[in-house]
């Protein structure tokens, strides 16, 4: 099953299904292992599973030094995102708004197995359409800014994109994205948020609320395989794959309610493909019956092109030896995710452009110069 | 072994082949390149460094590769990578070496979180470290030069690393980048110092290297506790000043330009509490090298 | 209106004295503040029950025996929101 897949690619793998088995990685298997956990943002992931196992003093030493570099960062970004919804909550000062916090913040209010050692920069919140205005209006009030924006960005951001341009405040430097819809309005994919507010829950001692989790599990599925480009995506597989065991352990009736969720919400495909990947690359001991019961599946050209493309992107190219045929699986998938988040008529003007900007960089025009 | 004992062809094959593994202090480096005038810079700058141990692990993997660029086909351009990934835009060829000793302190200070790092330079004398922390372009760079050829060992003219728990600084002996006039200004007081090309037309201007002495990098193994603190400014014409500097004002210029203070959190707020406590802090004015190091001499004389 | 100041979580702030002035490491922000004696003075007193800008300028006034006057009661007002907007204080309305 996994004959396809490169040494280098196994090596990170085992590394992850089995980190006890770390302790017998030989200095070399360990050099390249901190390379390409390093790639894909995983050495904080790694170094907070050999912490909870106390197997950090039971590596070599070089290797457990910059592991433990990669934990003291993760941690720090999670204490500064976390802060920064304290002051989000505060500069916002209003106890009925409902402010759903998404992605990593999320996580670790609940305190997920996967938030442990996540590395993740950005406050993502979820809110009413109707009360954005306000909520930026707020923000910029108590002195959050917006980044310094082309006219091209803003517009991109405002129209066609799913967020209002991230907030700052700079002397914190964490990025707030107040979303007010799960993937782009433009998109293929038409999730309507209101379903995903309906169920969010209260996150654990505190006043916001998370998404409830078939949902949260769901929204991760459909980042990772709509709004996402894959490459070097590891992480985000993770994440699905240890939520979807934990809710399983939790509640035994959470992946048929998940199942039934998705047809809800025609969430079929993103759902598919996050529980075929689980299996294959993380070994995932999901019933491969679980996706038959999916109203909307990929058919099976998709899935052929899908199943030699993904681990080809989800997984980090060898840092010594880049392999061609990775870079087209990724071009390709690169291509796929701005086909399901953009009409065509928009897509190529936007590839276009950013094209341009990468040849001429300094040419954007700037609306906010700070 | 030393990259000194090895011919040049051995060397550049290693530069162009599996990479060229050395110790840098706490720290193992694989260097790659194919670029021949910098494997000759390298060869002759790098050449009192050990090779790592072969069995080891090699924490910073770097290369410096040509490159082309759409906007200017003809333009000689190289680019500096990190695993893979390249953290500045390309520069001019000549820039080679520059790119890659800034480039390594880079992944240095956005990797190393174990370690307390201050911005700063380092040196040893008495077996205590004097730290010299200072904002760029305050020439601690040019005043630490002077100081590792009269006597001081060198630790290092960037990063004071720091052992948040013991308070132990480990040396990392690194080529040290003279900037425009400090170049010269060396050049005269210290014709023995070994001086690498030098590069015109870096973001800091013209930039010449320093090679660290060799007993600096043969006892690079050796770590010392600090024991002296001192802010040093260069003015032109100004008299000598060496003054007490009190410990809340050496906190906030220690804490505020290290580089992953923040990042430590209640371990560098400890940390720096105890250094500042335990150090004699003092800021230097000076325009002359003998009065500057007299003064310092007097403050580290046992 | 009347606002009553109050400390968020002394108790989670780190305080060590420097010749005389202070650095303070707030743990839930991560962030390390300097304080002169009336700055550290303001959150000790707030620790020790929550007060309106008067009193606490009132107390301020005593302790550091200075004239009490509206300047000061400004600066005080300034720094309190400064410390507002830090995380270090928060307000709750009078009658609350």
């Amino acid at each position: 099953m996994t004959d396809f897949r490169a040494d280098h690619h196994r090596l990170l793998l085992e590394a992850i299904i089995q980190p006890t088995s770390l302790t017998g990685y030989s200095n070399p298997q360990w050099e390249l292992l901190l390379r390409l956990a390093r790639r894909v943002k995983l050495l904080g992931y790694l170094a907070a599973r050999l912490e909870k196992e106390e197997l950090l003093d039971r590596i070599p030493v070089r290797a457990a030094n910059l592991l433990r570099s990669a934990l003291i960062q993760a941690r720090k970004q999670q204490q500064s995102v976390g802060w920064e919804l304290n002051r989000v909550m505060w500069a916002l000062d209003d106890p009925d708004l409902p402010i759903i916090v998404l992605k990593g913040m999320a996580y670790l209010l609940q305190d997920l197995p996967n938030a442990a050692g996540r590395i993740f920069a950005d406050l993502d919140l979820l809110v009413p359409k109707e009360s954005l205005a306000r909520i930026e209006a707020s923000l910029l009030k108590k002195g959050w800014q917006h980044h310094a924006l082309t006219d091209y960005d803003e517009r991109y951001y405002r129209e066609w994109s799913h967020e209002i341009p991230a907030l700052v405040h700079p002397e914190r430097g964490v990025e707030v994205d107040v979303h007010h819809t799960l993937s782009s309005p433009l998109g293929k994919l038409n999730i309507d948020p209101l379903l995903f507010r309906e169920a969010a829950v209260k996150a654990k001692d505190t006043a916001v609320y998370v998404l409830s989790p078939e949902d949260m599990v769901l929204h991760c599925a459909v980042n990772l395989f709509q709004n996402n480009e894959l490459a070097d995506d590891l992480r985000h597989l993770l994440d699905f794959n240890e939520m979807l065991l934990f809710f399983s352990d939790q509640q035994p009736d959470f992946q048929q309610k998940l199942i039934g969720r998705a047809n809800q919400l025609g969430l079929g495909n993103p759902l598919f493909y996050s529980l075929y990947f689980s299996r294959v690359l993380l070994r995932s001991p999901i019933s491969v019956h679980l996706e038959k019961q999916l109203d909307q599946q990929p058919g099976w050209i998709a899935r052929r092109a899908m199943h030699h493309c993904v681990p080809l992107a989800l997984l980090p190219q060898h840092p010594d030896h880049p392999s061609r045929k990775t870079k087209c699986a990724r071009v390709w998938l690169y291509w796929r995710s701005h086909w399901l988040r953009m009409p065509l008529y928009r897509l190529l003007p936007h590839l276009a452009y950013k094209f341009y900007l990468s040849v001429f960089p300094g040419k954007a025009k700037t609306s906010k110069q700070k | 072994m030393i990259v000194g004992q090895l011919s040049r062809d051995t060397f550049r094959a290693l530069l162009v082949g599996s990479g060229l593994r050395v110790k840098a202090g706490p720290f193992n480096l694989s260097i790659r390149t194919r670029l021949p005038y910098l494997a000759d810079q390298l060869h002759r700058m790098y050449a009192h460094y050990a090779l790592m141990d072969e069995a080891e692990i090699a924490e910073f993997h770097v290369q410096v590769i040509s490159k082309r660029s759409i906007r200017r086909p003809f333009a000689q351009l190289i680019q500096f990578e990190v695993d893979g990934r390249s953290p500045f835009p390309p520069v001019p060829a000549e820039q080679a070496l520059a790119t890659l000793e800034w480039g390594i302190n880079l992944a240095i200070a956005m990797r190393i979180n174990h370690l307390l790092l201050f911005h700063s330079a380092a040196v040893e004398r008495n077996g205590h470290v004097l730290l010299l922390p200072a904002w760029p372009g305050s020439g601690k760079t040019t005043l630490c030069t002077a100081l590792i050829h009269r006597g001081y060992r060198l630790f290092s003219d960037e990063f004071g690393l720091m052992d948040p728990q013991s308070g132990n600084f480990f040396p990392l002996p690194r080529l040290m980048p003279l900037k425009n006039q400090s170049i010269k200004v060396i050049r005269d007081y210290l014709p023995e110092a070994v001086l690498g090309p030098e590069i015109p037309g870096t973001l800091k201007g013209t930039v010449a290297h320093v090679r660290p002495p060799q007993e600096s990098i043969e006892r690079s193994d050796e770590s010392a506790k600090a024991r002296w603190i001192v802010f040093p400014k260069w003015s032109a014409n100004a008299s000598l000043q060496l003054e007490p500097l009190p410990q809340s004002e050496a906190f906030l210029l220690l804490a505020s330009n290290a580089v992953n203070y923040e990042v430590l959190g209640e371990t560098a707020f400890d940390a720096v509490t105890s250094l500042v406590r335990n150090c004699e802090c003092r800021k230097l004015v000076y325009s002359g090298f003998d009065s500057a190091l007299a003064a310092l001499d007097e403050l580290t004389d046992d | 209106m009347e606002f009553i100041w109050r400390v968020n979580y002394f108790s989670a702030l780190r305080v060590e004295s420097l010749e005389g002035e202070f650095i303070v490491f707030q743990r839930e922000a991560g962030k390390t503040h300097f304080l002169n004696e009336i700055g550290l003075k303001i959150l000790s007193i707030l620790d020790q029950s929550p007060a309106t800008l008067d009193s606490l300028c009132r107390e301020l006034s005593e302790y550091f025996t200075l004239p009490p006057d509206t300047h000061f009661s400004a600066q005080i007002n300034r720094t309190l929101q400064r410390y507002e907007a830090l995380g270090l204080v928060s307000r709750v309305k009078e009658n609350a």
